[in-house]
């Protein structure tokens, strides 16, 4: 009989007995050790045990009487020192066990951040059932609060189970959605949305600086100052092999320990499986790889052929009630075609990846039925061209399944606004159509809904639609582009109404049927996200146009403007010199005046731009933000300073207009001026905003354009009051970003609500005004800052941006 | 298997019965009544309209009903039911969408001894609170558990308000973060099956069975997960959890147990949509068994089943 002596007793090397003593019952003596105080258990069930959902007792694999059975001495708790290969024995506290042949399965040992503080009482990992003990023991405090670093598989799992143990849990992940090795942003988005709605504070882009307390963990301090007070700390942030021993025996050891296919070390005599081996480069951490490891051993061992191969994986989170699947290769690439199913109303979200007539990645979340069957036709490489069109829809498709377009709509709580304007939700809109309103007209007379500024008009015949079904044919509208079926004025709608904060958020909850939209729509829902939320949604650079990628005007020759602020088009000998400079250093062809007055150097290399702006961020010059869908510029005359004529302080007004609107977002392009007298020498009257000073103080019109149209301004009001003229153009501006199509100009929108609309809510109504000015104050505590500035400090790094797959083009 | 124990004990509940509507009534859907025989024949000659008794009360007021005196009140076998001795009833309603399937209603007789819990937790502000219990013997825990709130993803009635799924635990006396934790552990409550109860208004209510070894409300529990999201569109419904005094644990990490349409109790259960009652081979060697359907809208999502 061989003496068999084996190090680790966890799920590999359990399975590996079963199969020897299958196999070869009695060929073996085996003497087991294992640095815990107990035999095999299944380690992936440890999150239900924590959960409370399974007892320890049922997830013990191998008990006392199947050791018994099998004649397993089993030295648990007992800690292997060392390995003598040459006399070919393992050394312990208790002395030297003899093999014949040798199985190293020691595992993996969790990560730990060397964060300040992790060694402090109350940091655990999570590995092990004492690290689980641990966790249900401090739950046990009524108030208990958790920090879980780590939004991977096994972090979410803890913190779902101490949530549910009744813990105030936050999860800390340092990229921008969970889960990122095994879902994309989308399905990402919907694991987040289930979790938050179990009450687990979720924070992405997340950096932790310190773990702090006096004796015991206290809180988790982040980048961004933070504080998360707590309890406890468990530290998920991924496992590394666990191979000193295997080193120190003089194995050959890389990331891992080194095995060939029949998972033997470079010692014939010594064979390593599970988490603590790499074979062919891979490392592995999903347990059917192990199993197949195990399999491949016992084979060995009893002097049978097999070869150890790696293949796919699924991955599943053992969270109840979240239901997730993903497989393959997900990434994005040009030589690659996504299918995507959305249903919004179920929370459904399926992603198909296809390369070369093959199913290479599947990701779905919210129905996994198929998740097996997408799973084999990636094992299998099969060739999915003559299903191509019914694919998503899974195996069972009769073809009738299609997604339905309105069932975002349809989603809609009763309570969900659908008219802002007259606050009318969706709840009266269906009981008027169930009252007997079938048509738009009948809901504008019973409801007012969609009567005032109209931009709520396709949702409330959407509404129509899912309430009378085919008693309603829908007016064909222009939706975004190919990826949805909704106008612009729904999407922003819809943004405000469902509160939707992110672009996974909108892709999900509106059923795009793309993954992440297209070079079309993403800087649109870029803007109205950013528009709406300027305090959640981070601004995404990838979905700007180039221009506003590269903060420079790109010109026809590859080259690009610099264009730096004036404000109010006034300027500083100072300022004239460093222009002057700049455009010598880097060799700059031409300098144009332009008709906004101001400077534009033109031909400027893109290596060039973070120098130049440097050194104009030196003379104390920002941004002139020519390129923007922003504010341009404020044209000003040099009214009462210089001007016979001049009635008001004009260049003062449009200085203050500049400072207070630079750096702001909106649909389209803004251009002010401000004349200091009606005869209007800053051209006001063919702006987006444009003031006529009076001597009884300032003509306020907008929606003027001196483009491809040629439009003269409404009179918006007049006010007397410099302080009123900036408070009705603020609130203007801000009215425009929240409500506009993007690539409207003002004049356009102003043509489809109606400049009467634009005043009730600007002039008329003096709390909304001050309301809108307000929340454009809020937003630009964010924006109003020089994007030149942060790029400029980094002139000697600077690289151009790599190539985009979803290149955003004007 | 430590969690539940097979040991030869009185039950907590003494009688289930279902009704089902007929008309505008509701009518006897099968029942298990053990030797209160005259309590059954009282019963089979009942029937409810809506809004009349305990079952035509839960579907006139589309919410589980948890009625802990009979005397004075609208039961209306309340003489049947102090001749059989059976002091308290909670009735559950099962709807799909807007639709009433079936009440079921399970009746208790106080005992000194007796301890166990059914509980039905309701969402008011976002906090879920108790609504009503029955808890036989239980007082000080009754007590605990009227003071207990549970936020969402908290404790076996908050995860079943956040997952929308029916939910098993165990070693209910071990460590979770609240007080009703150490009360359950002094009385043996050691298992708890957690389900919601959808109504067509969408209040969230949670019911809860939290059984103690000594009697328990069942020695099996069962949850199958029929969901097409979870199965597709095969009609049949999977094993997602269960635990049993006599065969441990029913999952299986690696093999998904499923259940056909009429397959049994279970999938007589997944056929219809209605609850089974089943005293004979379905209960897998026990007295009885009762497999409730659970429907997320008009769709079955889960069928709960506990056995005794």
């Amino acid at each position: 009989m061989q003496k068999l002596v084996v190090i680790g007793a966890g799920m590999a090397s359990g399975r590996l007995l079963e199969h020897l003593f299958d196999a070869a019952p009695g060929a073996f003596d085996v003497t087991l050790f294992n640095a815990e105080p107990r035999g095999n258990y299944n380690r992936l069930m440890l999150s239900p045990v924590l959960s409370g959902e399974k007892s320890y007792g049922e997830i013990i694999t191998h008990d006392d009487d199947w050791y018994a059975g099998n004649t397993v001495t089993c030295r648990f708790g007992e800690k292997i020192d060392g390995i003598d290969r040459a006399r070919k024995v393992v050394l312990s506290a208790q002395g030297e066990t003899p093999y014949d042949k040798l199985i190293i399965a020691t595992g993996s040992n969790p990560f730990i951040i060397p964060l300040p503080g992790h060694t402090l009482p109350g940091v655990i990992s999570y590995r092990d059932l004492d690290d689980t003990n641990a966790m249900i023991e401090t739950s046990a405090t009524p108030g208990a609060r958790a920090v879980v670093i780590g939004g991977g598989l096994l972090g979410l799992e803890a913190a779902a189970g101490l949530r549910m143990r009744g813990m105030e849990v936050t999860v800390l992940h340092n990229t921008g959605h969970l889960m990122e090795r095994q879902l994309d942003a989308a399905a990402g988005y919907l694991l987040r949305r289930d979790l938050e709605a179990r009450g687990i504070n979720v924070i992405t882009q997340a950096q932790t600086q310190s773990i702090e307390g006096n004796g015991h963990v206290a809180r988790v301090m982040l980048v961004d100052g933070t504080e998360l007070p707590c309890e406890l700390v468990v530290m998920a942030v991924g496992i590394r092999p666990s191979v000193q021993l295997a080193k120190d025996a003089g194995l050959d050891v890389g990331r891992a320990i080194t095995v060939d296919a029949q998972m033997q070390t470079s010692d014939p005599d010594v064979y390593a499986l599970g988490e603590c081996v790499e074979f062919a480069g891979t490392l592995f951490g999903l347990v059917a790889p192990l199993y197949d490891q195990a399999k491949v051993l016992a084979k060995t061992l009893t002097d049978q052929e097999d070869a150890f191969t790696v293949k796919e994986l699924a991955t599943k989170l053992k969270v109840t009630g979240c239901d997730l699947f993903s497989a393959g290769d997900f990434a994005e690439g040009a030589d690659r075609e996504d299918i995507v199913f959305r249903d919004p109303g179920r929370g459904v979200y399926k992603r198909l990846v296809l390369k070369d007539d093959h199913l290479i990645g599947a990701v779905m979340y919210g129905d996994t039925a198929d998740g097996s069957w997408f799973f084999g036709l990636i094992k299998d490489a099969t060739d999915v061209s003559d299903m191509r069109d019914t694919l998503i829809f899974g195996p069972a498709y009769q073809g009738g399944a299609t997604a339905d377009p309105l069932s975002a709509v349809a989603a809609l709580p009763a309570d969900a606004e659908i008219c802002g304007c007259n606050g009318i939700c969706k709840g009266q809109i269906v009981s008027a159509i169930k009252g007997g309103a079938h048509t738009l007209g009948d809901i504008r007379a019973t409801t007012k809904a969609s009567g005032s500024c109209g931009t709520c008009t396709g949702l409330v015949e959407q509404v129509l639609a899912v309430t009378l079904g085919d008693d309603f044919v829908m007016p064909t509208s222009q939706p975004v582009c190919k990826c949805t079926e909704f106008t612009h004025e729904d999407v922003r709608l819809l943004i405000k109404t469902k509160e939707l904060k992110s672009q996974p958020a909108v892709w999900q909850e509106l059923g795009w049927t793309t993954p992440n939209g297209c070079h079309v729509c993403r800087p649109a829902i870029n803007f109205y996200l950013l528009a709406d939320w300027p305090l959640e949604y981070q601004d995404d650079p990838q979905s700007r146009f180039v221009n506003e990628r590269n903060h420079a005007n790109i010109q026809k020759d590859g080259t690009y403007s610099v264009m730096p602020r004036m404000w109010g088009g006034i300027t500083t000998p100072t300022e004239l010199r460093a222009i002057a400079d700049a455009a010598d250093k880097y060799n700059v062809p031409t300098v144009k005046v332009t008709g906004g007055q101001r400077i534009d150097l033109l031909g400027v290399k893109k290596e060039d731009l973070p120098g130049m702006w440097f050194d104009l961020n030196a003379a104390g010059m920002v941004s002139g933000h020519a390129y923007s869908k922003g504010l341009r510029t404020v044209k000003t005359c040099v009214g009462t300073d210089h001007c016979r004529f001049g009635t008001q302080d004009s260049t003062g007004l449009g200085i203050k207009l500049e400072k207070l609107l630079w750096g702001s977002w909106t649909p389209h392009k803004v251009k002010l001026a401000v004349s200091g007298c009606p005869r209007n020498c800053a051209e006001a009257t063919c702006k987006d905003v444009g003031i006529i000073c009076v001597d009884s103080g300032y003509q306020v019109g907008v929606g003027g354009a001196a483009g491809m149209d040629l439009k003269e301004t409404e009179r918006l009001c007049d006010v007397p009051t410099e302080e009123e003229a900036l408070e009705v153009t603020a609130a203007f501006v801000q009215i425009y970003r929240e409500n506009a199509k993007y690539l409207d100009r003002p004049y356009k929108w102003i043509a489809k609500v109606g400049l009467d609309w634009v005043k009730e809510r600007v002039v008329d109504d003096l709390e909304n005004r001050r309301a809108l000015v307000a929340r454009f104050d809020l937003s630009q505590t964010i924006y109003r800052k020089d994007p030149w500035a942060p790029l400029a400090a980094k002139a000697d790094t600077f690289a151009p941006l790599a190539d985009l797959t979803l290149e955003a083009a004007e | 298997m430590d969690t539940l124990m097979e040991t030869p004990v009185r039950t907590f509940v003494d009688v289930m019965e279902i009704w089902v509507p007929e008309g505008d009534r509701l009518v006897p859907g099968g029942g298990h009544y053990g030797t209160l025989s005259a309590f059954a024949e009282a019963s089979r000659k009942t029937s409810f309209a809506r809004g009349e008794g305990l079952p035509g009360k839960a579907w006139a007021e589309e919410r589980p009903i948890v009625l802990k005196a009979f005397e004075g009140s609208y039961f209306l076998r309340t003489d049947a039911a102090k001749e059989a001795g059976l002091t308290s009833a909670v009735a559950i309603p099962v709807f799909a969408g807007r639709t009433l399937k079936a009440v079921l209603v399970v009746l208790c007789s106080d005992d000194a001894d007796r301890y166990g819990a059914i509980e039905v937790w309701a969402e008011s502000d976002g906090i879920l609170s108790l609504q009503d219990g029955y808890y036989g013997a239980a007082k000080q825990f009754e007590e605990i558990s009227q003071r207990t709130t549970f936020k969402r993803g908290q404790g076996l009635p908050g995860s079943v308000w956040s997952s929308k799924t029916p939910i098993l635990m165990r070693d209910l006396g071990l460590g979770y973060g609240f007080m009703r934790a150490e009360s359950a552990g002094k009385i043996g409550l050691n298992t708890g099956l957690g389900l919601p109860v959808p109504v067509p208004n969408g209040t969230t209510y949670a019911l809860t069975l939290l059984t103690a070894s000594g009697t328990p409300i069942a020695r099996r529990f069962e949850i199958w997960d029929a969901r097409t999201a979870k199965v597709g569109s095969s009609g049949k419904a999977v094993l997602s959890d269960g635990i049993c005094a006599r065969s441990g644990p029913l999952w299986n990490f690696e093999t998904d147990r499923m259940v056909a349409p009429w397959q049994g109790p279970v999938g007589r259960a997944l056929a219809s949509g209605l609850p089974v009652i089943d005293t004979g081979a379905g209960a897998a060697g026990y007295a009885s068994m009762v497999a409730l359907p659970i429907h997320r809208g008009a769709e079955l999502a889960h069928i709960v089943a506990w056995y005794c």
